[in-house]
């Protein structure tokens, strides 16, 4: 299966409510037949530009970054829901690459 | 009246001519078949040019004679060309040359099948040592793709182990909770500086 990676922006939230937000992504991913590998925290920051979303205009938000496998069928359906979904700013899937081993080839020559 | 002509434009008629003898038309002059006699020669008998008969005995007996000379002499130069020609090519000295050429031409036969044999068993020799080489490289080939799909194996293999190892830390429905809560006690950062020197500080201000 492909390998995906859900950049997430969830709006600036309380701890309890994130981490509701968070349980409540996660868990409609795995109804739908994904493997969720990791997540991460990018922290609580300013966005770069001021989103409206929601009839609200955001300018902190959190950062998440969820690795999954899925297959491609459902992220359609994924990135609907996602834009349904009240606390979520701005969902982003986006395709992970298989990591090439990089030697020392593009490191300036000492 | 007479003229001597080349090519024959009208009829022509050999007169006197048994040999090597330059033909001489007779054609009709000014005038035509039908025209009347001109009046000065109305009364014209044509006589033939005399002859005296004790000088034309005479003149033939030589005239035989010459001409019996001649021919003989003719014939002779005749006889020994044609001689020569059968000399050339059925003489003693032509069958010698016919023999010497025979000779040769056995001779070279025989060489040339000995060459022959010679690039046959070259080329031979050739032949089958290509077939080893094809052989061999087909062989080399065979196990290279052999030795390719070995190695295929057991990179997937390796791919397999290594992902079974990563799944021990995924996200199931027990740990989800608990890998939220660590998740957002943890914030991990990607951002880094760099310079021309190669310096990396990873150390930001975070928002």
């Amino acid at each position: 299966m492909p390998r995906y990676e859900l950049a997430l922006i969830l709006k600036a939230m309380q701890r309890p409510e994130t981490a509701a937000a968070l349980r409540r992504t996660v868990e409609t991913l795995m109804e739908r037949g994904a493997v969720v590998r990791n997540l991460e925290n990018l922290g609580e920051r300013l966005l770069p530009y001021k989103m409206s979303k929601h009839n609200q205009r955001h300018t902190r938000g959190s950062y998440f970054l969820v690795d999954f496998y899925a297959a491609p069928s459902i992220l359609n359906e994924l990135l609907d829901h996602l834009h349904r979904d009240v606390d979520v700013v701005r969902p982003t899937v986006l395709k992970k690459e298989e990591q090439v081993s990089t030697s020392i080839c593009c490191g300036a020559p000492r | 009246m007479f003229h001597v002509i080349g090519r024959r434009s009208a009829p022509v008629t050999r007169l006197l001519a048994s040999r090597g003898g330059v033909l001489v038309e007779s054609v009709r002059g000014r005038k035509s078949r039908g025209d009347p006699v001109a009046k000065s020669k109305e009364g014209r008998i044509k006589v033939p040019p005399p002859v005296d008969p004790r000088e034309m005995v005479v003149l033939k007996d030589r005239y035989t004679e010459y001409q019996l000379i001649l021919k003989a002499l003719r014939l002779e130069f005749r006889e020994e060309v044609l001689r020569k020609k059968f000399e050339e090519e059925t003489g003693s000295l032509a069958e010698e040359r016919a023999r010497q050429d025979a000779e040769e031409h056995r001779a070279l036969m025989l060489w040339n099948q000995e060459e022959n044999l010679r690039l046959l068993k070259a080329r031979v020799l050739r032949v089958q040592k290509e077939e080893e080489e094809a052989e061999r490289l087909k062989l080399e080939a065979v196990m290279k793709l052999e030795q390719q799909q070995q190695e295929f194996i057991k990179l997937k293999e390796k791919q397999v182990l290594q992902l079974q190892e990563e799944a021990k830390n995924f996200i199931t429905m027990e740990n989800l909770d608990q890998r939220i809560e660590e998740a957002l006690d943890h914030p991990k950062n990607y951002n880094f500086a760099v310079d021309k020197e190669g310096r990396v500080v990873r150390k930001t201000v975070l928002q």
